[in-house]
This record gives structure tokens, sequence and C-alpha cells, in this order.
């Protein structure tokens, strides 16, 4: 048992935090989704990262990675969030579905561009009408002379309204049982027949859109392994989308916390011995939570990762959603009244329920596969 | 990193539990409170105790003991709670590490590792710490035990066990003193005080987290089996729901376990406590709530002495008050983080 690090993740971090020290206010100021000059220096931060060499460290030396574990996508995530830096460019998962299963010809086309982060990416996955039900998706890819043509609509699709390219789960076979008939397909934003409309959440996060497809032409070579891989290939991704970034969300809610406990103990905030213990409360959920992710992060190989993934989201909700409430509760008026952030924060919170799988799902899936019970 | 046992410390924990549990197929919980089986031991049953070097596990090799880490006591203590094992296993392995910690004579220490002397620790009479002296204390998990050690050294018999919630454990008022059993013992360092009340605190996680999760199985398993509607009524959702958190309670309270354990032989001893404050903080809000789920769960059975539900809640209470339960270590983590200038 050892919760520190090995000598060479040690080194690792430190070399990042010195890099981090000396580019951090360089490279991440004015990042953000609301606006385009926000994404453009979003992206400038994704290509900073990239060229230090800290974007995809996972994949193979072949790809542009550096082929280390998880563990140090898990250490640059947690040490961005620990330097209040923006996030690392989500597509560890995009970039592995790529790398282990696409084309030598289409690995060498969207690779570069993927880890160097000059081309930015989306993934095409729920549906209206195919949200928890994934596998009930019905956007179709009928086959045709040397390619593909995309019929059907998108939803909470991140970043497509800035996004070159878009992994795509669609349906070929629609002769297949539902599991069987998906197909993962890089299609090229720019293609004629697409349209995107943007989302703008409660909060007003602009981060998310619709994406719809109208007889849009993706040619055969861009087909990610075969025909009919495409629900194995999205769990495969399932495996790389949470375990590493969950250590950073960890970090992120550790400083609303650390934030919370300075305006507290400084005075800022006044807080009676009710909320100075629910405080208290809600810092021992976030330091079993880090513990707990830190554990699974290291234990995944063994362990079947989407199952124990749902357990991690579950734990991560409790503590997210209590931890605003404390917050807010600590704010008192100050949430509904004045600067809205507070609140937008705490709206966010509700999504944690929500998306990536609901509660609902999350809990059957730790009821029928973790525990065995019978499906209803 | 390493997280997560070793093969040998797996092994350690199969056989540990192959023993727990036919300790406690021993022990009968009769038809009601007064026809429960004591949490005695009987001298056969000691004796496996001992030879499976139980009592001996923490104390140093000079001390008669083997040495093992925190990590491997909890492995061993999770199997006891799992089994909810009546013998005072715990208790012995309290009593002990406090006797090592005071710096009590290699002869007493090697005597408890060989099960001859049979010793239990002195708690306050609100069961949040060792008790300064024998004044009100209670012998805590003290089944069987002759003698217990204030920390001035001086020995006292045990009286009758008290009524109390957990049938699995006795608690023991001390009578008298045993001026010829006294021991000379020296106050410990703040690090050694820490790293003792870390240890122990670990400890009653490791057996929240074997109570919690055999709770937790057998509650799973009977809702496979009971149907109503022509179904299992692990089929209905609201029942899926529950048992889903349940599940995610005890992995975190794991994760807990593994650190706190961990931290108490690898941090410095302030910090190992502070991080024992958290684990069993979350622990004993968990573990109680995981085991009124499974009462829930087995519905009318489970308010029965006839299911063996309630002595995991019984025992679950017991582990969450001794020590101090979530509101008692919140309370001084609140102060820790949120004083002016902390």
């Amino acid at each position: 048992m050892d919760f520190s690090d090995s000598p060479e993740v040690a080194e690792f971090r430190a070399d990042l935090r010195a890099w981090l020290a000396e580019h951090l206010a360089e490279h991440a100021d004015g990042v953000s989704y609301d606006s385009a000059e926000g994404v453009e220096a979003t992206h400038r931060w994704h290509r900073a990262l990239a060229a230090a060499g800290y974007v995809a460290v996972s994949l193979d030396p072949r790809y542009g990675g550096r082929g280390l574990s998880d563990l140090y996508e898990a250490v640059i995530n947690e040490e961005l969030a620990a330097a209040a830096a923006p996030p690392p460019p989500p597509i560890g998962h995009i970039a592995h579905a790529v790398a282990d299963f696409a084309s030598d010809d289409l690995k060498g086309r969207v690779l570069p561009g993927l880890l160097g982060c000059t081309e930015s990416w989306c993934q095409g996955f729920s549906e209206p009408g195919a949200g928890s039900d994934l596998a009930g998706l019905s956007t179709t890819a009928a086959a045709t002379d040397g390619g593909f043509v995309v019929n059907g609509q998108k939803i909470w699709t991140s970043w497509a309204m800035w996004a070159d390219r878009c992994l795509l789960l669609c349906r070929t076979e629609p002769d297949q049982p539902r599991h069987r008939g998906l197909s993962m397909l890089v299609v090229d934003m720019d293609t004629p027949g697409i349209t995107r409309r943007e989302i703008t959440l409660a909060n007003g996060s602009r981060e998310f859109a619709e994406v719809f497809f109208d007889d849009v032409r993706v040619p055969a070579a861009n087909l990610v392994g075969e025909r009919g891989q495409g629900w194995k290939i999205a769990q495969h991704m399932l495996t790389y989308e949470r375990g590493p970034a969950d250590m950073g969300w960890t970090g992120r809610l550790g400083n609303v916390l650390a934030a919370a406990q300075e305006a507290v103990r400084s005075g800022r905030l006044p807080a009676d011995d009710v909320l100075r213990r629910r405080l208290a409360a809600v810092a021992v959920d976030a330091q079993v939570l880090s513990w707990h992710v830190a554990r699974s992060l290291v234990d995944r190989e063994s362990a079947d990762p989407g199952s124990s993934g749902s357990i991690d989201k579950l734990l991560t909700t409790r503590v997210e959603q209590e931890l605003y409430h404390v917050v807010d509760d600590l704010l008192g008026a100050a949430v509904v009244v004045g600067d809205q952030r507070p609140f937008s924060e705490y709206l966010w919170s509700r999504a944690q329920s929500i998306y990536g799988g609901t509660q609902q799902i999350q809990r059957q899936i730790v009821a029928q596969r973790l525990l065995g019970l019978p499906r209803g | 990193m390493q997280i997560g046992l070793d093969p040998e410390q797996r092994a350690f924990a199969r056989a540990s539990g192959a023993l727990a549990a036919d300790l406690a197929a021993g022990w009968d919980r009769g038809r009601g409170p007064h026809d429960v089986g004591s949490p005695e031991p009987s001298e056969k049953d000691w004796a496996r105790i001992a030879d499976a070097g139980w009592p001996a596990l923490r104390l140093r090799e000079e001390n008669g003991g083997l040495g093992a880490g925190t990590v491997d006591v909890a492995v061993l203590v999770e199997q006891l709670g799992r089994h909810a094992v009546a013998a005072p296993v715990l208790g012995t392995l309290v009593a002990a590490e406090q006797l090592q910690t005071l710096g009590a004579p290699a002869a007493t220490l090697e005597a408890i590792a060989a099960g001859e002397l049979r010793v239990a620790p002195l708690l306050d009479a609100r069961l949040l710490d060792f008790a300064p002296s024998a004044d009100g204390a209670l012998a805590w998990d003290s089944a069987g035990a002759t003698v217990a050690f204030a920390p001035d050294g001086s020995a006292h018999a045990l009286g009758e066990p008290l009524p109390a919630a957990d049938v699995t454990r006795a608690v023991r008022r001390p009578t008298s003193p045993v001026p010829a059993a006294a021991l000379e013992l020296r106050p410990p360092t703040d690090d050694d005080r820490d790293r003792l009340h870390a240890f122990v605190l670990t400890l009653l996680v490791a057996d929240l987290l074997g109570t919690m999760s055999a709770a937790l199985d057998a509650a799973v398993e009977h809702a496979r089996s009971r149907t109503q509607f022509g179904r299992p009524i692990g089929s209905f959702q609201a029942v899926q729901q529950l048992a889903a958190e349940d599940l995610v309670s005890v992995e975190a309270t794991r994760s807990a376990v593994y650190h706190s354990a961990w931290a108490v032989d690898a941090l410095p001893a302030a910090e190992a406590l502070r991080a024992a404050r958290v684990a069993k903080a979350f622990a004993s809000r968990a573990g109680v709530a995981v085991c009124e789920d499974v009462v829930q769960l087995f519905g009318g059975i489970g308010m029965t002495w006839e299911s063996p539900v309630h002595v995991w809640l019984r025992r679950a209470q017991t582990d969450r008050t001794s020590f101090g339960d979530e509101h008692t270590h919140q309370a001084v983590l609140a102060d820790l983080d949120l004083a002016p200038g902390a």
C-alpha cells in the first residue's frame, strides 16, 4: 500500500510544476467557452500544453504520445487543478479510440492535429432519443460507393461549435441487433450538410451544441475500425474518459472547498457552528473522494472500469452537490442577489447527476453489474 | 503509488477470514436478548486465536510480536467485522498497542502476544478516548480479559459485563486495583500518542468496513431470493437504487481504510491522525447508514432476533461511537481547518 509518488512520478510532477510556474500566466489568460476570443485562447492554451509535451502522454510514442501510464495523465489533471489552470484538452479517450482501432492511413491523417491541438474535436454520441439508452441511437450512415451518407441529429455535443472534426457514433447495420449495428466515423465538420446549433445552458455556459446531419458524405477511409465495431470502441473510450480527469475534477472541488474554508477562517464569510460542522463534514467527504479516485485509478487495470467508474461518478455527485449546498449556504443572500457566478456554479453542480449517464442509470449499472441484482 | 492489497495481504485476508468464520459459527445468537451467547471465547477458541498470532500481530519483535504494519492489522480487523466475531480480538489489539506505546515491559507484552495475559483497554465513560485513569472508566471489548491497565500503570480487575447494544463484544467496569500486577509505564510523546490514536481509529474503520460489507452482501442475497409480485424484490428499481448507493459507501470506506492504514506507518503522526479522523468520521456515517438500509431491505425479518441483521447494526453503532463518532471528529477537523490563523 503506498499513496505516495514513485521517484519517476515525483520528477514528472516537479517538471510540470516548474513549467506551470513559468508559463501559466502567459498561456492561460482569457480561456473560456463563452466567446470567440475565449475559445481562441482555449485553443492557444491547449497548443502550449501540447508543445510542452503534456497532451495525451499515455498514447504510444509512435502516435505522438509518451507511452506513460494513466497515472501521468492524472498527475497532469491534478497539477493543473492545483494551479487553478484551465483543464487540459479532453481528448485522451478520442486519441485512444483512433490509435487503438483506426487504420494507419486514418491515424496518419488525424492524430498529429489531434495531439498537437491544431485541430479541435468533438464527440457525437448522445441524441434526442438516445441519452441514457445510448445503444438505441438512430443517426444512420448508409453505405454507398466509396463511403457513407450520414443522416440524423446529435445533441449535448461539447465544443461542436468550434470543432474541426467529430468522432461520430452512428448506425451502419440496421439489420443487426442494436449494439452490433453501430460504427464509428471521423467526420470533417466542414462537410456540406452539417448544421450546428448552439445550446445555451441554464447557467449561461455555451459549451454544448446540437449537430444536424443531412446527407453528409463521409469517405470509407474515415471508418474507425470495422463496421459494427462502434459500440466496442465506445466502451473502450469510456475506460479512458473518466479516471485521470476525475483526479482533476476532484482537485477543482478541493479548490472550491479551500476557498470556502479560507473565507470562514478570515471572517470574510460568517459561519455559525452548524455551518462550520457542515463544512467540516463535506471536507471529510471530499478527502475520501480524492483517496477513492486515486485508488480506482491505480486499480483500474484489474477492475471492470465501466462499472467502478459508476461508483466513482456516484460518489463524486454526492460530494459535489453537497459542497455547493454548503458553499451557497455560507454565501447566503449573495447567491441570489449580486454576482451570479456562485449561482452558475451551483447550477452546474446539478448537472453532475445528469451528464455522462444519470445518477439513476449509474445506480442501475452498479446494482446489476456489480451487485448482481436481477434486471427488472 | 500502489493502492490495494499485495498477494501476501490477500492470502492473510483469506486465512483470517476462514478462522473468523469458524469462530463466528461457534457463537450462538440465541433466541433473544436473554439467551445470547457470551462473547467470551472458550479456552479452545482463545488458543486458536493466539496460535493464529492475532494478539501478537502489531507488537514489535522485541516484545514477542510479529511487527506487522497497520495495513495487515486492518486486513485482519475487516475480517473480524465481516464475520461479527464475538471474541475480544480488537480490544486486545488496542490494549496491546497502547501498552507498547507507553513502554510496558517486554515480559508483559510477550505474555499478551502469546495469549497468556488477557487485557482490555480502558476508555473514558463517553468512549471518546483512552481513559486518563480507572475512575469511571470502561474496559472496552473486554470479554474474558483478566486485567486492564490505566496510563499510570495501575492494574485493575474487571466486573461483570454491562448491558450493551453490541452483543458480540463486552464492556465492563474496573472494580478493584491489583497492585501486584501494576506496571511501570511512561507518558507518550505527542507523536506517539497521535500515532496510537490514528492506529486505533483505523482499526475501528476497518471493523465498520467489514460489518457494513457483510450486511450489504446479505441484503443483496436476500433481495435476489425473496420474491413478491412474482419477482425477486432485487429486480425492483427502488431496491436497486438503495443497494447501489450502499455499495458506493462501502467502496469509499474501503478507500478510506487503505489510506488511513497506510498513513499510520508512512506519514508524520499529526497527518496520520488527521487522515484517521477523516476516515472515522466518514465510516461512522456510512457504516451505520448502510446497516440501516440493510434493515430496510430485509423488511420485517430484519427486525427479528431470528435474523442476523440487528447484530450488524449493533456492532456498527458501537464502532461508530467508540473513540468518537462523526460529530466528534468533524468538530475537531472544523477547529483545525477553520480557526483563525489555522
